[in-house]
């Protein structure tokens, strides 16, 4: 047991450097460029114009549909043979935005369905506008009812990033293969790569439930 | 005045309202009857454009739309402002309070400020007896208080024409009471109130007028009286459904 300690102190500046500059900065990048991808979308989809919202469909159906590690593929290795060569980190960006973009996009084309029809109704009734009736009653609610499959999202993606380490970049999990295949041990090191993960989902889980109390502030389950 | 002429509206390939006529003077509160499938809710929904008819045209207030090509954005929005709807799943706002379900379209429809608009839903949600409710989210209020909420916040956009879509069909019957006090209170008020309802009651003691809808036709348009009274074997048939024939007799 004391081995494992001294080995998993020994590695853990290593797997946390790898982590600060490829796991987090890659993740964080990709979900606000999913969330942009996720907005767009739904503003296609939504669209009377048929064709953008075919377009959109096409999208979420091809990112939905493939594995996230062939289109990382594609990205790195394939794109190269028509003149397109990008860097890996570009690369990663790209693949993992448009992946978990069309999730995002399902994510937030079922918040907006799940508004009742009636709410559309009392805004006409009332005059408003468009953009009014977006910002004053579709938006409150669909944020609220699209933060939990959101968080699943950015969880998946955090895992998802630990298919880089099969272009070239030095990730928390390429890290920790690096480490093992240098000292032989993948039990403790594979362990000690699983409880980071591990730790930054146990946050990023407490975050969610403080945001979504915030966010149902106003229904009655929370009160009761 | 409100006047529809020969108003058509179908879904699909079904008719649902046909050829429809009728005026009803301002300060009247007109009741409208029907089976159930006659088309009651459609015809007010169509006061409002939430449904949009085929044919015929809408006057109120001397604004008028014709029926058939495509209304624009601003005919629809003039035609609006004389008249807002309460529902019968009231449709408050959840994620705001009762003062800001009220408060909420005089301002964004340009007529007011927000102070302003505060006092007005203030005043408003007083006189539908919820003054120590106005800050309450509708899910924490009863079903009774969200719907007085609701003839608040349609109040709050001084329509010429209130419309109730059923209003009372979702509630128990001691909060149906308590709505249709409001009611009987516009009612005598003068305001000028379209409803449909089952609230028999109602219609024979506070309506000036009953439409009669059956098949998508206006059967009966007249003074309560003479359709309670009525000979007609539709409205009978239908009356019998209440248990009102002896009542009236």
């Amino acid at each position: 047991m004391d081995r494992y300690i001294e080995l998993w102190v020994d590695s853990l500046p290593q797997l946390l450097l790898a982590t600060a500059k490829i796991t987090l900065p890659l993740s964080a990048i990709a979900f606000v460029l999913a969330i942009l991808i996720g907005i767009i979308s739904q503003v296609f989809r939504s669209n009377k114009f048929r064709p953008l919202a075919w377009l959109a469909n096409v999208y979420v159906w091809l990112f939905r549909g493939t594995p996230l590690l062939v289109q990382l593929f594609l990205v790195f290795y394939g794109l190269p043979r028509v003149g397109i060569t990008l860097d890996p980190w570009t690369s990663a960006i790209i693949a993992l935005s448009l992946n978990t973009g069309a999730y995002v996009a399902e994510t937030f084309r079922s918040a907006v369905a799940s508004i009742p029809r009636g709410q559309f109704e009392a805004a006409r009734t009332l005059n408003f506008t468009k953009m009014q009736t977006l910002r004053h009653v579709i938006i409150p609610q669909a944020v609220r009812i699209a933060l939990p499959p959101l968080g699943n999202d950015l969880i998946d993606l955090i895992k998802g990033t630990s298919l880089v380490s099969t272009i070239s970049l030095v990730d928390l999990f390429q890290s920790g293969k690096q480490v093992a295949a240098a000292n032989f041990e993948p039990l403790a090191m594979y362990l000690e790569v699983a409880a980071i993960y591990l730790v930054i989902f146990t946050v990023l889980s407490w975050l969610q439930s403080l945001l979504e109390k915030r966010s149902n502030r106003y229904m009655r389950s929370v009160h009761a | 005045m409100l006047r529809v002429d020969s108003l058509t509206k179908s879904f699909g390939s079904q008719t649902i309202l046909h050829d429809i006529s009728l005026s009803l003077e301002d300060g009247e509160t007109t009741v409208i009857l029907g089976p159930s499938g006659s088309g009651k809710s459609t015809l007010l929904r169509c006061l409002n454009l939430l449904e949009t008819p085929e044919s015929g045209s809408l006057t109120i207030e001397g604004d008028t739309v014709e029926f058939g090509g495509k209304l624009s954005d601003d005919q629809v929005r003039t035609m609006r402002q004389h008249s807002a709807m309460v529902f019968q799943q009231f449709n408050l706002f959840p994620n705001y309070t009762a003062l800001k379900n009220v408060a909420l379209a005089p301002v964004l429809n340009g007529k007011m400020g927000k102070a302003q608009a505060d006092q007005l839903a203030r005043d408003l949600l007083v006189k539908v007896g919820l003054e120590h409710r106005i800050d309450s989210y509708p899910e924490h209020l009863s079903g009774g208080q969200q719907q007085r909420v609701a003839i608040a916040r349609a109040l709050a956009v001084s329509p010429d024409y209130l419309l109730f879509d059923e209003p009372t069909s979702a509630l128990d019957p001691e909060l149906e009471a308590e709505v249709i006090k409001v009611l009987v209170d516009l009612a005598r008020e003068r305001r000028s109130l379209v409803v449909v309802t089952h609230n028999m009651a109602f219609a024979q003691k506070v309506a000036d007028r009953i439409i009669f809808l059956d098949g998508g036709q206006v059967t009966y348009n007249g003074a309560p009286s003479g359709f309670f009274s009525s000979d007609d074997e539709r409205i009978r048939k239908f009356l019998n459904v209440y248990e009102m024939v002896d009542y009236t007799m």
